[in-house]
Formats: structure tokens, C-alpha cells, sequence
């Protein structure tokens, strides 16, 4: 015999034995285990030891559920004699930053505007214009910032913003006009507070004459477009006003600077967003709640809520009727797109990418965010805390591609207005599932009264969209824009509720939303091993056929080579 | 293929369940209605007396004759068909006396990786014509079955003996084993049970041979994998190996 018949006999000779009994036709292996009998049994690969979910029950690589506060902003404060609420949630909006806001960055000590962060023309408040106790001239700036960004040297999203464990997507907002350093400290990579999803919400009182300057620090071009804000087409100079850079105005370029102006007539919770290539800017996060407070006397508003969520400072309007008020803006993001400004550094590359390239007719939504995270981070900051009796205001505003269907766990809502306008009590709906188109704004009163039907007693009772998308991050559930309405009775110290379901280590651990976790902590459903005999039994039948392949391919050559001479 | 047939559990031909063929779908129903029946019937019972504080005792104090079974049920679950006298053709006296206690749970799936339920034992050998009495303990809080197909049919109607025990309960049945050598499946007819994991073997004499996917006795016939995520790079290496190396040694 040839060597090549040698090393091909051998070949499939060990093909054969390397090839798995379990890959035979059925028909074949039923009518040997006829005589034979069925294959011996051999236990089936135990749990992975070294698996990550040893790791996530046994060493708490987790952060903690609910950070320290180590600067008691939580706690009711007195600033610059503003009066400011407690805090209940576990995360707070820094309470130096709410006084200048009531007060304007040009009222308020310079001690107050150094822990605020904030620029000192951020949010000027001026003449009293009807003489009833409350400034009616408002002036403020907006930067455009980009969080989570790319770089030509970092190997990691810059000025981060995570929205949940590990889930930093690009994104820009509107934010308020700041001094200082963009992240925490010189060392830090991460955003300062006041820097993150969403843009800010505006609160203005009815009549209040405004002015918004949009200061474009970024690489390419924006406006602001003031949807269901009362606001004129040109302002005073004749120039155009309604953000919309085909019909009015060009465009804001990076480094320049544009004012809006507008003195509502109307009240109501309404929007604000970027209207340049509109289908891509307003879905990176240029846009934010704008809300027309009625005109009130001494009505000192908190102008800015950073974060949109818990009102720490509620226009008088609201304290007359509302116990509590909270703003909830809810989003959607296409993975696809928020990436591509980490993954471009080139303003005109990043330019062709998302208005050339990026096709929103293809999107698909992979993250839901309520304020500018998603679940679990939604628990530190955005609950909706209360007491049983009580009248909560809630302002929804829905700026994702998506509808939502947001669903009341435990309560009954009644929808007061939409998109602004008050409802007539005779049309009024009292329901737990919201639907919520896009760019929708509905405000909703939430009873606390244990009647069953406007609630059902005290609890941790979840608020989230129905749709199973919604309740995910990028498919790995819990996340998305779950939250939950919170009894104080539930509600321990540190802003954390008291719970009793599964531990929620594993939620703050980034594998989780990797994939690489399982989603029960019971070790049945840890992750198998996997069978190392099996790949070498299947290693061992390829390099076989390799070699028969080889051995074909040399005859060919041979044959070749004979019918040449 | 008589064998695959009536114990029904020697591959995908079968579909490891006999219920498939067209003369077994009666007794499928009639067994799902019964169990519709019974929870009616008992359903007051559980909702006064709970499982756990006070687990109830063996299901004698109904007798019921349904579609030829001879039934005993009540809340803590039921005795079908059993038979302490009645011979089977070709036994001329019972051979002996065999028995058995399983308990029957998750807990005995541990032993078994990859399972979700077990007993505590899932192999029963007995003499031709013996008689076997069998003692059901289930340690969960949901129902669990004991049941053996493929006996006579003038004996067992539907050919089946059948213990069914409800969550925390135990039930003692008899019954008579023909005397001709065969292995008969036991199983818990609970969806999904036997597949994962509750399934035994009844070996009278010297049998006919195992069933696939006996915990602890034979594999199954479809199995998983569990190859890791990288291997089809090892085996695309694998297949590049044996390649180069035989080109290099026949290239010539």
C-alpha cells in the first residue's frame, strides 16, 4: 500500500470512531439499540463552579444598591431662603442647585453658586413685571454637551453617564450653563451631576417673559424647538424663533451662540428638543420638559429640574392642590445609533454616519429610560414617593420613537391633561394603563386613598411600560424604565426600599446585563459546564477530515501533474 | 415494534409517549377529565385543610368506578386500578410478595444533573407473577405520580396502574405483574415531569431491555451539547491541521 492509502485508511478510520453515536440517523440508532439497548447512562455536566454566578452570590462584586450621601443633600434644607424639600429617593438633585434655580444664579450668595456648579448667568431672574412678589423676567442658557463620547485616545466612553450597571450609550443634552470641570474630579471619568439624561426640565410661570440662549459648545450644528410653548414665529428683531433651521432660521454652528424668546399665555406641561435632522438629534437627547406654571402671587419656581423626577420646590399652583409633584420623561434608545459617536472621533465622519448612513426607517429601540436611566439605577432616583391620602402630580412626557403603555401597579390614575390642555371632568379617564404616544405629554393625579380603585393600600407597587421591551435593557430583564410608586412606610433611612423578593446584587453587577448571568439565583439554573470530551471527540473527527480533505487535494495534484506531461 | 409501542420510550419514533398513537388518546383524556373531576371534587377539601400543616392520608375512603377503573381518590390524591387478588393469565399463584416506598421530589433530582425532578429510586426488578405493592411519597407541594403502562388490559383497564399523591401526601397501592419477562415503564405523567427526570423502569423477570433516559441507568437518546461558545474555532483549526499536516506529508 501507498503512504497515501495509509494515512487515508487511517483517516477515515478515525473519522469513524470520532464521530458521534448521537449524530447517527435515528432509524440507525433505534435498530442497534434493539439489540443493544440504550446508551449507558453518564451524568450530564454539573453546574460551572467558576461561573459568574458563583462569583455574583458569593463576593458582592456588586456596587451598592443605594450610594451614600455624604453631603446630607437628601435632607430639607434652607438656602439662600429658599425653602427646600426633603429628599425621599435615595439619589438627590444637589439642593444648592435648586436655590439658585428659585432664586436665579444672579440672586443667590456666591458660597450657594460654587456648590450649585453653575455658571453665573445660567438662569437670571429679573424685573417683577405685574408687581405680584415673583421675578417675571427669566433668561436662561443651555450648553449642549455630549456625554458618554468618543476619543482619540481613551479606550472607553468619555464624560460617562451610565445609565444602568455598565450601559453607557452616547448621548447629548441640553444642560444648564456650568463653571469648572465637566466630570467629578480631575482623576474621575465620570459626568458631574448636573451633567446627564435628560435635558433639564423648564418651569416658567404664564406671562413670564423669556429668553433661552443656546450656547452650541458642541462639534456639530443644533436649535431649540419649543413644541406647545406659546412662542412667536420671528422674536422682535425679526429673526426667526421656532427652531426649525428649513422653515425659520439656520442653524446654530458649533461655538455660536442663539436666543429664543417667548412670554407663554398658556399653561401646561409641553416639550422642548433640538430641530436639526430632528429624526437622529431629538433621539440622541436633545430634547426636555418644558412646563407653564399658572401665575400665581410670590410663585418662585424651581426653573430648572436637574434630571427631571421629584420637585423638591413646587410652584404654588401645585402646593394648592398636590401634596407632591413629579416629572417623568420617559425615552427610548437605538443602540445603533447612540454608538456611533463612540465609535467615530471626526466630526465629518460622525456627521455622514448618523444623517447619511444611520437609517431610522430601521430602528429598533434597545434601551428605555424613565429620567435618563434605566432600572436598577431608576430605584436610586426616580420612585415615586408618597403616603397613603395624598394627591401626587405627575407629569409624563414620552420622547422615545415608541408609544408607552405605562401600567400602575396597585393604582388607579386619572389623566388630567393632554399635551397641556386641561381635560373636562365629564372626559376625564381613570385607568392603570396609560397609553402614551411619542412626543405626548399627559399629566396624571395619583390618590393614595385606599378605597380600591385609586389604590390599594400601602406598598412597593412597580410603575412601568407594559410593552415586554420596555422592562428590559437591550433584552435582559428587569431594567428598561421600571420604577415604582413607594409608600414612606416602605421606604427605609437611606431612600432604599424595603423589599422582599430576590436579592438585587446581581442587578448592579455589569455582567448581568451582559448576558452572562442567569436571572434566578437558584443554583439549578446556574449555567452547565462545558463538555470538554465532547469538543476533543469532535476536535479529533476534524483534523480527520482535514486530513482526507488533504489527501484528496494531493491526488487532484497528482492527476493534474500526469495530465501535464 | 410491539415493545416501543406499548412502553413507548425507546425514541423519538415512539415520542417517548404512547399517548401519541391514535387507540391511547382515549385514555389521555380520560385520565386529563378524571384529574379535572378530582380537583373539583377536592377542591374545598384543599382550600380548608392546607398541604402542608396537615398532610393527608391514603386515598381509601372514595371508591369510584369510572370507564372500567377502579378508582380511590379524595384531596390527597388517588389509587387507580389496583389489585391484590386477580390473577394475570399464564400466573397460577402469586410468585411473591415485593415492596416498595419512593419517594418522589425535587430534592432527588440533585443526584441527577440536569434534572428538575426524581424519586428515589428509578429501578424496580420483581419476580414473574409477583405481587407489588407500592408506597408513593411526594416531598414537594405539587402533585406527583407513580404510574406503570402497559399491563394487561383485562386486568388494568387502559393497561395501567396508577398512584397519584398530592403535594406532602402518600399513597399505597397493589398490583399483580404478568409472568412474561418485560420491562415496563414508570413515569409521572405530570407535563414535563418525565422529561425531566421522573422516569423509571419496572423489570419483571429479566425484562426486555432498558428505556432510554432512566436517571442513573441509561442517557438519552437527544441530548444537548454543551460545547462552549469558542469551539467552532477549535474545530475550523482542527479541520486547517489535519489538512496542512497531510499536504505537507503527500505533497510531492
Amino acid at each position: 500500500m501507498s503512504r497515501r492509502s495509509w494515512v487515508l485508511s487511517i483517516a477515515i478510520l478515525s473519522a469513524l470512531l470520532c464521530y458521534p453515536a448521537d449524530w447517527y440517523p435515528n432509524s440507525w440508532r433505534l435498530a442497534v439499540a434493539q439489540w443493544l439497548g440504550p446508551d449507558g447512562y453518564r451524568s450530564l455536566p454539573l453546574a460551572a463552579v467558576d461561573s459568574p454566578d458563583a462569583a455574583a452570590t458569593d463576593t458582592e462584586e456588586a456596587e451598592p444598591p443605594c450610594p451614600p450621601d455624604p453631603a446630607r443633600w437628601r435632607e430639607a434644607k434652607q438656602i439662600d431662603g429658599v425653602m427646600i424639600r426633603r429628599s425621599l429617593n435615595c439619589v438627590p438633585d444637589n439642593p444648592f442647585a435648586v436655590a439658585a434655580f428659585v432664586r436665579g444664579t444672579n440672586n443667590v450668595s456666591q458660597q450657594t453658586l460654587l456648590k450649585s456648579g453653575l455658571a453665573p448667568d445660567a438662569v437670571v431672574k429679573g424685573r417683577d413685571l405685574d408687581g405680584d412678589g415673583d421675578p417675571d423676567e427669566i433668561h436662561i442658557r443651555l450648553e449642549v454637551v455630549e456625554l458618554n463620547g468618543g476619543s482619540p485616545e481613551a479606550q472607553v466612553p468619555v464624560t460617562q453617564f451610565a445609565i444602568a450597571p455598565g450601559i453607557t450609550p452616547g448621548f447629548w443634552v441640553f444642560a444648564p450653563k456650568t463653571t469648572g470641570m465637566a466630570t467629578e474630579n480631575f482623576e474621575s471619568n465620570n459626568a458631574r451631576a448636573i451633567l446627564r439624561v435628560p435635558s433639564p426640565v423648564i418651569r416658567i410661570e404664564q406671562g413670564d417673559r423669556v429668553q433661552i440662549t443656546l450656547e452650541n459648545a458642541h462639534y456639530l450644528p443644533h436649535t431649540i424647538h419649543f413644541h406647545g410653548v406659546d412662542h412667536p414665529f420671528l422674536d422682535a428683531n425679526g429673526e426667526g424663533n421656532d427652531g426649525v433651521p428649513i422653515t425659520s432660521e439656520k442653524p446654530v454652528l458649533p461655538g455660536r451662540a442663539r436666543t429664543y424668546e417667548m412670554q407663554p399665555r398658556q399653561t401646561g406641561t409641553m416639550f422642548y428638543h433640538c430641530h436639526v435632522q430632528a429624526h437622529v438629534h431629538v433621539m440622541m437627547g436633545l430634547q426636555g420638559m418644558f412646563i407653564v406654571e399658572a401665575n400665581r402671587p410670590d410663585n418662585w419656581l424651581q426653573t430648572l429640574n436637574i434630571g427631571a423626577g421629584h420637585v423638591r420646590v413646587p410652584s404654588v399652583a401645585s402646593r394648592e392642590s398636590f401634596d407632591r409633584e413629579y416629572d417623568l420623561h420617559y425615552m427610548d434608545i437605538d443602540l445603533e445609533l447612540n454608538q456611533l459617536i463612540q465609535q467615530h472621533n471626526d466630526p465629518r465622519v460622525i456627521n455622514e454616519w448618523l444623517h447619511q448612513r444611520y437609517n431610522v426607517t430601521q430602528a429598533t429601540a434597545d434601551l428605555f429610560v424613565l429620567n435618563g436611566r434605566s432600572f436598577p439605577y431608576t430605584f436610586r432616583e426616580s420612585l415615586v414617593i408618597t403616603r397613603p391620602d395624598e394627591r401626587i402630580k405627575l407629569r409624563i412626557a414620552n420622547g422615545g420613537m415608541n408609544p408607552i403603555a405605562l401600567h400602575t401597579h396597585g393604582h388607579k390614575v386619572t389623566i388630567t391633561h393632554y399635551d397641556g390642555v386641561e381635560a373636562q371632568p365629564a372626559a376625564r379617564v381613570t385607568r392603570d394603563v396609560v397609553w402614551i404616544a411619542t412626543a405626548q405629554r399627559l399629566d396624571l393625579e395619583l390618590e393614595t386613598t385606599n378605597d380600591g380603585l385609586h389604590s390599594y393600600g400601602s406598598g412597593v407597587w412597580l410603575l412601568h411600560d407594559h410593552q415586554g421591551r420596555g422592562i428590559t435593557n437591550d433584552g435582559i430583564g428587569p431594567g428598561g424604565n421600571v420604577s415604582a410608586i413607594v409608600y414612606e412606610e416602605y421606604l427605609g433611612e437611606d431612600g432604599w426600599p424595603k423589599m422582599f423578593g430576590m436579592k438585587w446584587n446581581r442587578f448592579f453587577d455589569e455582567r448581568y446585563y451582559l448576558g452572562a448571568l442567569s436571572v434566578f439565583e437558584d443554583e439549578r439554573f446556574a449555567p452547565a459546564q462545558n463538555d470538554g470530551w465532547r469538543l476533543l471527540q469532535l476536535a479529533g473527527l476534524f483534523v480527520a477530515l482535514g486530513v482526507i480533505a488533504g489527501t484528496a487535494l494531493s491526488m487532484l495534484r497528482q492527476r493534474l501533474l500526469k495530465a501535464n506531461r | 415494534m410491539r415493545y416501543a409501542k406499548d412502553t413507548a420510550t425507546i425514541g423519538p419514533a415512539g415520542a417517548g409517549r404512547s399517548k401519541a398513537n391514535g387507540h391511547r388518546c382515549d385514555g389521555g383524556r380520560l385520565l386529563i377529565s378524571l384529574q379535572v373531576l378530582a380537583v373539583l371534587i377536592c377542591g374545598s377539601a384543599f382550600a380548608a385543610a392546607p398541604i402542608a400543616s396537615e398532610p393527608a392520608i391514603n386515598a381509601a375512603q372514595t371508591h369510584q368506578h369510572h370507564a372500567g377503573h377502579r378508582i380511590q381518590f379524595d384531596a390527597s390524591g388517588m389509587v387507580m386500578n389496583s389489585n391484590s387478588s386477580e390473577l394475570p393469565r399464564g400466573c397460577s399463584a402469586i410468585s411473591r410478595d415485593h415492596e416498595f416506598e419512593v419517594s418522589a421530589g425535587t430534592e432527588f433530582a440533585t443526584r441527577y444533573p440536569g434534572s428538575t425532578y426524581a424519586m428515589s429510586q428509578h429501578e424496580y426488578t420483581v419476580e414473574p407473577c409477583s405481587r407489588v405493592t407500592v408506597t408513593f411519597i411526594n416531598t414537594d407541594e405539587v402533585r406527583h405520580q407513580w404510574m406503570v403502562h402497559g399491563l394487561p388490559r383485562y386486568l388494568y383497564p387502559q393497561g395501567m396502574f396508577h398512584l397519584e399523591a398530592a403535594g406532602g401526601a402518600r399513597q399505597t397501592g397493589t398490583f399483580i405483574v404478568p409472568s412474561d419477562n418485560r420491562t415496563y415503564l414508570v413515569h409521572c405523567d405530570i407535563p414535563q415531569h418525565m422529561e425531566k427526570g421522573m422516569k423509571g423502569q419496572l423489570i419483571v423477570g429479566s425484562g426486555s431491555g432498558d428505556l432510554w433516559a432512566v436517571p442513573g441507568i441509561s442517557r438519552a437518546f437527544n441530548s444537548d451539547d454543551y460545547l462552549a461558545t469558542y469551539s467552532f474555532l477549535v474545530l475550523a483549526l482542527a479541520v486547517a491541521v489535519g489538512m496542512l499536516s497531510t499536504l505537507w506529508l503527500l505533497w510531492r
